[in-house]
C-alpha cells in the first residue's frame, strides 16, 4: 500500500520548468530518499506536497485521499529550515506545534528534546541557538507525537559529525518501527545507509524510481585482476554480455548488462584461454556513482 | 474551532514581551494625551479673570459628561500609529520568521491562519477601545462638577464609533503588512501614506470637489473612510458650525462605508494569503 501517491505534478516559476511530470508513489514503511542536484525541483516537489505551493499540473494522494489539513497534522515535517519563533523557547515553540497538529502533549514535548538532546536547554529562547540546536529543535518538532511519516528535507543540515551519525541511527530505527520516512538530501552517502527506496531528480524530471537496489542493479560489475592486464582486458573485450571495460588502479572494472553473465563464467572463459585469475569480485556500484552517471 | 485559534494565537504572544511592552506603551499613549489636554484646557479656563472665563465661554465644557467621550474620542483617534505597530509586528513576524508557512505546514489551514490574525487585530481594538473608555470615563469624573445632574452615556455612541475606527485602522495596517511581509517597510507605509499621501490627497479632493461634479472623492481614502466617523468635537466646530453640521451628518454613511472596508479588507487578507505561494 502507498502512503503518498504522486501524479504528473508540474510547477513552473515564469519561465523556469521546476517539476515536469513527476509520479511516483512512496510505500508505507518506506525509507524514500529523494536525490538530485542543486535546483532539481526537491524542495519544490515537498512544499507542494505539503500545500505549501499550488502545483500547475497533476495531482497527488496522502494515504489514498486527497490531501487536506488532517492529513499534514498527521505528517511530522522539516521543510528546508527550522522556522520558529525567534522569542520563545524550546518548549514554548514546541506548544504551538503540539496546538497547531495536535500531536504530542506536555510529557511528548519533554520525551522529543530528550531524543534530540536538546532538554537541557528547552528553557532557552530559540534565538540563542546554534545552527545544529535550531535543526535538532526541527526534527524533534517533526517528531511530536510520534507520527506516521516523518518529512525530513536535508535533516542532517548544520549538523556536526556525531549529530549526524545520531538522527543517521535515529532515522533507521524509525523506520524499524514502522514509520514512513520520506528524506530529501544531496548526501548520497547518507541516502544510501538509510534508504530503502529512492527518486531521482535532474531539472524537475524524475529520471529514476524504485527500490534503491533496483535503481542501481541494472549493471552488475565486477572487479577482476590478473598477472597479464593487457592479456585480460583483451579477453574480456571477447566474452559476450560484456557491455564495458574501465582499466582502474585496482584492476579491471568488467560492466555487464541485466545480469547476463555470471562471475563463474568470466573465470571460465579466461580458464579456458589460459589465463588464470588473481582477483574476481562483485563490485556494487555505489549510489554515488549512479547519481553522477545518471545526472551528468 | 475559534476557541483552539485563541489559544494557539495566545501561545505566540504571551511570551512575546515586545508585544506586551508596545501594548504597555499603547495604554500609556492614551491617557497620555487625553491628559494633557485637559489639564491645558483646565489651567487655560481656571483663572477667573475675563479671559479665562470668556475662553471658557467659547471653548464650553469639553471634558464635561456626556461631551467627553467624543472629545477624548478625537483626541484619541490622532494616535492609532501607536497600536499599529502591534499589528504590523503580528503579521510581519510571521513573515520575518517563515511561521506562517510553519503553521500550514504543521496542519493549519490557510484560512484558519488568517482567522487568527483577524481575532487578534480584533481583541487588540476591543483593548484599546477599553483603554479610551476608561480614560474618558476617568477624566469626565474628575471634569464634571455634578455627575448626578447629567446624562452620563448620552453620547456613548463615540465608544462604539471610536472601536469601529480603531479596528477599521488596524485592520488596514494589518492588510499593508500582508502585503509587504517587511515590518519596517509596511510601518513607513503606514506611517507616510496616513500622515503625508492621504492629508495631500484629502485636501486635493476637497479642493477640487466642485470639478469632480460636486463629491469629495476624499471621504473614500483608507483612512478618511473612517476619520470622518469621529468629527471634530463641538468645541473646535463651533468656528465654523456649518462643517462642523456637514460632517455630524456624514457620521452614519461613513459607518456604513467603514463596515464596508473592514469587510473588503478582510476578504483581500484571506484571498491574498489563500492565492500566495508560502
Amino acid at each position: 500500500m502507498s502512503v503518498l501517491q504522486i501524479h504528473n505534478l508540474s510547477k513552473s516559476y515564469g519561465k523556469i520548468k521546476a517539476l515536469s511530470d513527476v509520479s511516483f508513489d512512496v510505500p508505507k514503511g518506506a525509507v524514500f530518499g529523494l536525490l538530485g542536484p542543486n535546483g532539481s525541483g526537491k524542495t519544490t516537489l515537498l512544499s507542494i506536497i505539503l500545500d505549501i505551493l499550488g502545483a500547475d499540473a497533476g495531482s497527488f494522494a496522502w494515504f489514498g485521499e486527497p490531501s487536506t489539513f488532517v492529513h499534514r497534522q498527521r505528517i511530522g515535517s522539516l521543510l528546508e529550515t527550522p522556522n520558529f519563533y525567534h522569542y520563545l523557547s524550546a518548549v514554548q515553540n514546541l506548544r504551538i506545534t503540539q496546538s497547531i497538529s495536535g500531536r504530542g502533549d506536555d510529557a511528548a514535548i519533554d520525551e522529543v528534546l530528550k531524543t534530540v538532546k536538546l532538554y537541557d536547554r528547552r528553557n532557552s529562547k530559540f534565538s540563542t541557538y546554534s545552527l545544529g540546536m535550531k535543526q535538532r529543535l526541527a526534527i524533534a518538532a517533526a517528531l511530536l507525537g510520534n507520527p506516521e511519516i516523518l518529512l525530513l528535507d536535508e535533516p542532517t543540515n548544520g549538523l556536526d559529525p556525531v549529530g549526524i551519525a545520531e538522527i543517521r541511527e535515529l532515522i533507521k530505527s524509525l523506520a524499524a518501527a514502522g514509520h514512513t520516512i520520506i528524506m530529501a538530501s544531496h548526501l548520497l552517502d547518507e541516502v544510501e545507509k538509510v534508504c530503502d527506496h529512492v527518486a531521482i531528480l535532474k531539472y524537475g524530471k524524475l529520471i529514476a524510481s524504485g527500490s534503491v537496489a533496483s535503481v542501481l542493479a541494472d549493471e552488475d560489475c565486477y572487479l577482476i585482476n590478473a598477472h597479464n592486464k593487457e592479456r585480460l582486458i583483451e579477453l574480456i573485450h571477447q566474452i559476450p554480455g560484456v557491455s564495458k571495460v574501465i582499466e582502474t588502479q585496482e584492476g579491471v572494472e568488467c560492466y555487464i548488462k541485466d545480469g547476463q553473465l555470471s562471475a563463474e563464467s568470466i573465470n571460465q572463459y579466461c580458464f579456458q584461454h589460459d589465463l588464470t585469475l588473481n582477483q574476481l569480485s562483485a563490485k556494487r556500484k555505489r549510489l554515488e556513482e549512479k547519481f553522477f552517471e545518471l545526472t551528468n | 474551532m475559534f476557541l483552539h485559534i485563541i489559544k494557539t494565537e495566545w501561545l505566540k504572544l504571551k511570551n512575546y514581551l515586545a508585544f506586551w511592552l508596545l501594548l504597555l506603551a499603547t495604554a500609556i499613549s492614551y491617557p497620555g494625551i487625553n491628559a494633557i489636554v485637559y489639564f491645558g484646557y483646565d489651567e487655560t479656563t481656571k483663572p477667573k479673570n475675563q479671559s479665562g472665563q470668556l475662553l471658557k465661554m467659547l471653548l464650553g465644557n469639553p471634558f464635561h459628561f456626556p461631551e467627553v467621550y467624543h472629545t477624548t474620542a478625537f483626541l484619541s483617534s490622532f494616535f492609532t500609529f501607536i497600536p499599529a505597530i502591534v499589528v504590523i509586528m503580528l503579521i510581519t513576524n510571521e513573515y520575518q520568521f517563515i511561521t506562517h508557512r510553519q503553521n500550514i505546514i504543521d496542519g493549519w489551514q490557510k484560512p484558519t491562519f488568517i482567522w487568527g490574525k483577524f481575532i487578534s487585530v480584533l481583541l487588540i481594538a476591543i483593548m484599546v477601545s477599553l483603554f479610551f473608555f476608561a480614560v474618558a470615563t476617568v477624566i469626565g469624573f474628575i471634569a464634571t462638577p455634578d455627575v448626578t445632574k447629567v446624562e452620563l452615556f448620552a453620547k456613548g455612541k463615540y465608544i462604539g464609533l471610536f472601536f469601529l475606527q480603531i479596528f477599521t485602522q488596524l485592520s488596514f495596517a494589518f492588510l499593508l503588512g500582508l502585503l509587504v511581509r517587511k515590518a519596517f517597510i509596511a510601518y513607513g507605509l503606514f506611517i507616510f501614506y496616513g500622515m503625508i499621501v492621504e492629508n495631500i490627497a484629502g485636501a486635493f479632493f476637497k479642493l477640487k470637489t466642485a470639478k469632480f461634479g460636486g463629491v469629495d472623492y476624499g471621504q473614500f481614502l483608507p483612512f478618511e473612510i473612517s476619520d470622518r466617523l469621529i468629527p471634530i468635537p463641538p468645541f473646535i466646530g463651533r468656528f465654523n458650525e456649518a462643517e462642523y453640521k456637514i460632517a455630524l451628518s456624514a457620521v452614519d454613511k461613513h459607518i456604513i462605508y467603514s463596515l464596508v472596508f473592514l469587510v473588503f479588507t478582510w476578504v483581500l487578507s484571506f484571498y491574498i494569503f489563500k492565492k500566495r505561494d508560502l
